[in-house]
């Protein structure tokens, strides 16, 4: 088990090298580069601004000196964000946005398999629909939708939240973002969770248990939570990683200074730098959880073997 | 049982799975009422526009952003340039329905084989295999979109490919490992000892046992997709003017929903009741493909 | 919209007075008698979006611009009215038609205690144009001074610029040519001073809360990046004395609609862009509140005068004959934008509007006129116009307006193309696109700002349009040292410029915004859109 660790962990080296190659290579063909401007810029200026940033360096060159950056742990510099490295800028948004990320993951998970253990229990009643009625609002309307109707009841119809805006990890302004994001991935968890305990339950084992006697309640928190939870857990995964990283509708209508906008305004602005760093970023993060989510694989069907 | 060999005897109506997945399916009574309501939109879709007598971009400057009518056809209202949005709802709807369709089509393909082949491969395969996946989720996802639309041009089949180009990975996950828990059941194990090929014990032992799990999670890839249709298009990369999607219709909505609250109601529920009628659609199906319950 | 004085005569005479009547006037808020201020004396303003950079060098957009303006005085600034008004400058005289000196007042300082000194400005001016810098928007602002271009273009050393210390409270400045506008030149941010014992000791952090040092009204006490910046009142600064804001936050929403629901929470005082479409819906709900002026600022669609089918003036002319401008500011936008017929927006300085005189036309007549005009020149309905702008869904209503015009009133069909921004400047530029949407906002009041875009040769004239005679004019009405005379020159040559039909004038930019009763100074006819908030302050509510 451990050496199964020891080695997914070693190949996040690799995985991260060839994800910055392709980005690199997908960003200078992109057209429009980090310079272009409504007014043109002088040749010398352009000449000295390239220079600054490596770019009159060939490319691979260019490639070489951001990898011997990258191994100190360097970011490099942003172009958007002039006065900021890509490390600062990261370090301050990463905690925000594993802030609201983290904590809407939590609650959607916790949410979702109560939802779904509920609609399986009562399958085709009045109660699983009405369950899966409710906790699929956050798949069936955008967050675009969603968003402004909460900040419409809960910040101006009933004046007590702000509708936006971020003070130092102050509660009152993760509220509202993280019941956005929590709304939306509630759903995902809950359908999947409804589905997979269903088939569960009608599995051999589960059959035996209940023939044994063994109350409702028992046969499923003992007996089939453990397999079931297995599709919900391949799933929490990436609904993590895309709430703290790609959280950009959620971060712009509350005006949350978190990744999303980071890497949206990196591609727009072509902002090299900024958008190879968050991709380091995004990329060990998956690489972790990943790691941890197949680990908890091996927890939850012993028969599974690594 | 008849007391003779089990022949084939077809003067007796067998039961055929296919017959009990139905009957199951049956049983899941939003699921039924789905297909009906799905089926009513999906015909409005295609069929309204012809019948309604707006055209869907001709703009009525003395009309701009007027509520909902019987005047003129006008029965969702117009938009800010004056447009029916009836007949722009329904176009609209044959863009998310079809994108909808077409890239849920391609990235579940590719999802499920991705899936199930490095579930079942096990080893250094899985992990290559795994570890592409993760890196294609630290890729932004944006600028692959432009990137793409810039060189190949602008076409709705871009869409269809920039969308279904990340929509597969997580179905590759969930699949890979469900693949993960099957194949060390016994029935697998059976299969292998007597020497079956792998990739039959693959597509026809391993796949169907995944059916109920990709089924659902098929129908969770549906909205994902109709709305990142919509924030292509927002972008310029999707469905060009005039033409328009319930995602670029919402999203246009939503912008003035204090003001002229139908612009965003209607596609809204268009979207809405689609996609919930597609979950419990989606529900249905995988009760009514549930291996385990015959 | 409140009247202003007629831009021309009457400005330039205020700009000599003010110059001449040596600082005794207070340039900051002026607060009417009788008014009673608040305790608190602190605002939040949306500023639109997140700073590039605070280092005067390094800033492009006009956000960046607004905070740095409080943060650093230059030799001159502009007031809430969009006036010229001394700032580190008390007073300036312009010797000779390319030599200025600036008077410098004695009790100028720095944050830190040091003086501010004629030496800063030569220092910072330097830094500002040296390519070795590489400040992107340096080529912009280099033309004015002597030897600037060669400056930056790397051809002479930055010794060379023309920019001299005669002794600690005068400085010298020489032009390239007559530039009767400089004081507006030089009160725009970028011109501003820069601590040179900062800068060198911290380098690229040397803008970090902590290290900076400003000449301003205001102090940098905090940055968080997408966020705020937040100021506070420096207590150093000369006329610290009519500073009434203690503190002021400015955000970085960029997105209209969450703007306006953190103004309608109480999250901020100061909206900056109403979301588009809203305008005429809040102001019903908000009567006291919205506010409404022009901006110098043209809306106008770039026409590539080299593109195969819009080479014909006849064709250029025609598409501009038939929109219906008209419609396009009453209906389609519906914020409060003029129409446009000509170059010059209302309230520019040193030039008077045109207008085309099939303007008054009933629009038959000019449909008619426009079909004549296309089939002399050969094009038969069912060709295909191509238009690009970038996606918004502001420009997307217009472009949307425009081709059913084009196709309604002439049978032209258009094929739309929305671009990333970046992409839509890049394709402008390089001529790569037939009619593109565009937009020209100035940075300092003066005509030759919006000329620019017609001159042969101009680095932003995208058309690639070229009339020698009136670029002839422009040299000329520069030259000119009476300002009437200039603006007779200026005016003419815009009018035979825009007779070629470069470009389609279409509105004039306004400026649709929400700000809290309570907050004073605010002034609808500033066209220039630049507030200090040392021009601010808060009434008691």
């Amino acid at each position: 088990m451990w050496a199964y660790v020891v080695r997914r962990l070693l190949v996040t080296i690799p995985t991260v090298l060839a994800v910055v190659t392709l980005c690199y290579v997908l960003l200078h063909l992109t057209p429009g580069g980090p310079f272009d401007a409504e007014r043109k810029v002088s040749d010398a200026v352009l000449a000295n601004l390239q220079a600054k940033y490596h770019l009159d360096l060939p490319l691979w060159k260019q490639y070489l000196y951001y990898l011997r950056d990258l191994l100190h742990g360097d970011l490099g510099a942003s172009f958007r964000y002039a006065d900021w490295s890509v490390n600062d800028l990261v370090a301050r948004a990463l905690p925000v946005s594993l802030a609201i990320g983290g904590t809407s993951m939590a609650v959607a998970a916790i949410l979702g398999v109560a939802l779904g253990i509920t609609a399986a229990l009562r399958q085709n009643s009045a109660v699983d629909i009405g369950v899966m009625l409710v906790a699929n609002i956050g798949s069936v309307l955008p967050s675009f939708v969603l968003g402004p109707v909460l900040v419409l009841v809960f910040a101006i119809m009933l004046p007590l939240l702000p509708s936006g805006g971020w003070d130092d990890f102050a509660p009152r302004y993760m509220i509202l973002p993280i019941a956005l994001l929590t709304l939306i991935n509630v759903s995902t968890i809950g359908r999947i969770m409804r589905g997979s305990l269903i088939e569960v339950l009608s599995s051999n084992f589960i059959r035996t248990a209940r023939a044994k006697g063994l109350p409702m309640r028992v046969v499923v928190l003992r007996h089939a939570l453990r397999p079931a939870l297995l599709p919900v857990v391949s799933i929490i995964g990436p609904l993590a990683i895309s709430s703290i990283t790609s959280a950009i509708v959620t971060e712009s209508w509350f005006s949350i200074p978190g990744l999303g906008k980071l890497i949206v305004n990196g591609a727009s602005d072509r902002d090299y730098t900024l958008v190879l760093g968050l991709v380091v970023l995004v990329t060990v993060m998956a690489v972790l959880l990943n790691l941890l989510v197949d680990l908890a694989y091996a927890w939850l069907d012993p028969k599974i073997r690594y | 049982m008849s007391a003779s060999l089990p022949i084939a005897d077809t003067a007796h109506a067998g039961r055929s799975p296919w017959r009990d997945a139905r009957v199951r399916f049956m049983r899941h009574r939003a699921a039924v009422a789905s297909v009906f309501i799905l089926a009513l939109v999906a015909l409005a879709c295609v069929v309204g526009p012809m019948l309604l007598p707006n055209a869907y971009d001709s703009v009525d400057w003395n009309l701009m952003s007027a509520p909902p009518t019987r005047a003129g056809w006008h029965l969702f209202g117009t938009d800010e340039l004056g447009r029916d949005l009836l007949v722009r709802t329904l176009i609209g709807g044959r863009i998310s329905l079809a994108v909808g369709l077409l890239a849920t089509l391609v990235s579940v393909t590719i999802g499920v084989v991705w899936g199930a082949v490095a579930g079942f491969a096990g080893g250094r395969v899985d992990s290559v295999m795994m570890r592409i996946v993760d890196m294609a989720y630290a890729v932004p996802y944006l600028l692959i979109a432009i990137l793409v639309v810039t060189v190949f041009g602008r076409d709705i089949l871009l869409v269809v490919a920039a969308i279904a180009a990340f929509s597969w990975l997580d179905m590759a996950r969930v699949v890979r490992g469900q693949t993960l828990s099957i194949k060390s059941r016994e029935f697998v194990e059976a299969a292998r000892a007597i020497g079956v090929p792998t990739w039959r014990i693959i597509f026809q032992h391993v796949v169907p046992n995944l059916m109920g799990v990709v089924v659902i999670y098929t129908s969770i890839v549906v909205p994902g997709v109709i709305l990142s249709e919509s924030v292509l298009s927002f972008l310029g990369l999707g469905v060009q003017e005039p033409m328009t999607s319930w995602g670029v219709l919402i999203h246009d909505g939503a912008a003035v929903m204090g003001a002229a609250p139908w612009m965003i109601l209607f596609p809204a529920a268009a979207l809405s009741i689609t996609l919930y009628c597609a979950n419990f659609i989606g529900d249905g199906l995988r009760d009514a493909l549930d291996p385990k319950d015959r | 919209m409140t009247t202003r004085h007629k831009p021309s005569l009457a400005r330039a005479l205020a700009a000599f007075a003010v110059a001449a009547a040596a600082g005794a006037a207070v340039h900051a808020a002026v607060i009417p008698p009788g008014t009673v201020l608040a305790a608190r004396q602190e605002m939040v303003r949306n500023n639109g979006s997140e700073p590039e950079s605070l280092d005067p060098a390094y800033i492009e957009s006009v956000p960046a611009g607004e905070i740095d303006r409080d943060l650093f005085e230059g030799l001159t600034s502009t007031d809430h009215h969009s006036n010229v008004v001394p700032g580190v400058a008390e007073s300036w005289k312009q010797v000779d038609p390319t030599t200025w000196v600036f008077k410098l007042r004695k009790n100028a300082t720095w944050s830190n205690g040091t003086p501010v000194t004629a030496e800063d400005f030569v220092w910072s001016w330097r830094r500002f144009l040296d390519p070795k810098t590489a400040a992107k928007i340096a080529t912009t602002y280099a033309v004015y001074l002597a030897n600037g271009m060669e400056v930056v273009n790397g051809k002479k050393p930055v010794t060379a610029l023309g920019v001299r210390a005669i002794d600690a409270q005068t400085l010298e400045v020489k032009t390239a040519g007559p530039v009767p506008f400089l004081p507006a030149v030089v009160s725009v941010a970028q011109y501003g001073p820069q601590p040179r014992a900062i800068v060198e000791k911290f380098g690229k952090d040397w803008t970090k809360p902590g290290n900076i040092v400003s000449n301003g009204a205001y102090v940098l006490k905090d940055w968080q990046v997408n966020s705020k910046v937040v100021v506070e009142k420096n207590p150093a600064y000369w006329d610290a004395a009519n500073v009434q804001l203690t503190r002021v936050t400015f955000l970085c929403v960029e997105d209209g609609n969450a703007d306006l629901k953190l103004y309608q929470s109480g999250e901020e005082d100061y909206l900056y862009q109403l979301p588009p479409g809203s305008y005429s819906s809040l102001k019903a709900q908000y009567p006291r509140e919205i506010h409404n002026g022009p901006l110098l600022g043209l809306r106008f669609y770039a026409l590539n005068n080299q593109d195969p089918l819009l080479k014909d003036v006849r064709v250029r002319k025609a598409l501009s004959m038939v929109i219906d401008r008209n419609i396009l500011s009453e209906k389609v936008t519906a914020d409060g934008q003029a129409p446009l017929y000509g170059l010059a927006v209302k309230g520019l300085a040193a030039i008077q509007q045109t207008r085309y005189d099939w303007a008054d036309w009933p629009m038959d007549k000019r449909v008619a006129e426009a079909r004549r005009l296309l089939a002399e020149a050969g094009v038969k309905p069912g060709t295909k116009l191509r238009f690009t702008y970038n996606n918004s869904d502001y420009h997307k209503k217009m472009a949307i307006f425009a081709a059913s015009e084009w196709k309604t009133k002439l049978g032209l069909d258009t094929e739309m193309d929305s671009l990333e921004f970046k992409v839509l400047i890049r394709k402008r530029h390089d001529g790569d696109y037939q009619i593109a949407r565009h937009g020209w906002v100035v940075t300092f009041n003066d005509a030759t700002l919006f000329l620019a875009l017609l001159q042969c040769g101009s680095e932003v004239n995208d058309q690639r349009s070229c009339n020698r005679k009136a670029d002839e004019l422009i040299e000329q009405g520069n030259a000119a040292t009476d300002p009437a005379r200039r603006e007779a020159l200026l005016t003419q040559a815009a009018k035979l410029a825009m007779d070629d039909y470069p470009v389609i004038p279409l509105l004039q930019y306004s400026v649709p915004r929400l700000i809290k009763p309570w907050v004073g100074g605010y002034d609808e006819a500033n066209g220039m859109d630049r507030y200090r908030s040392k021009d601010f302050y808060i009434l008691k509510h």
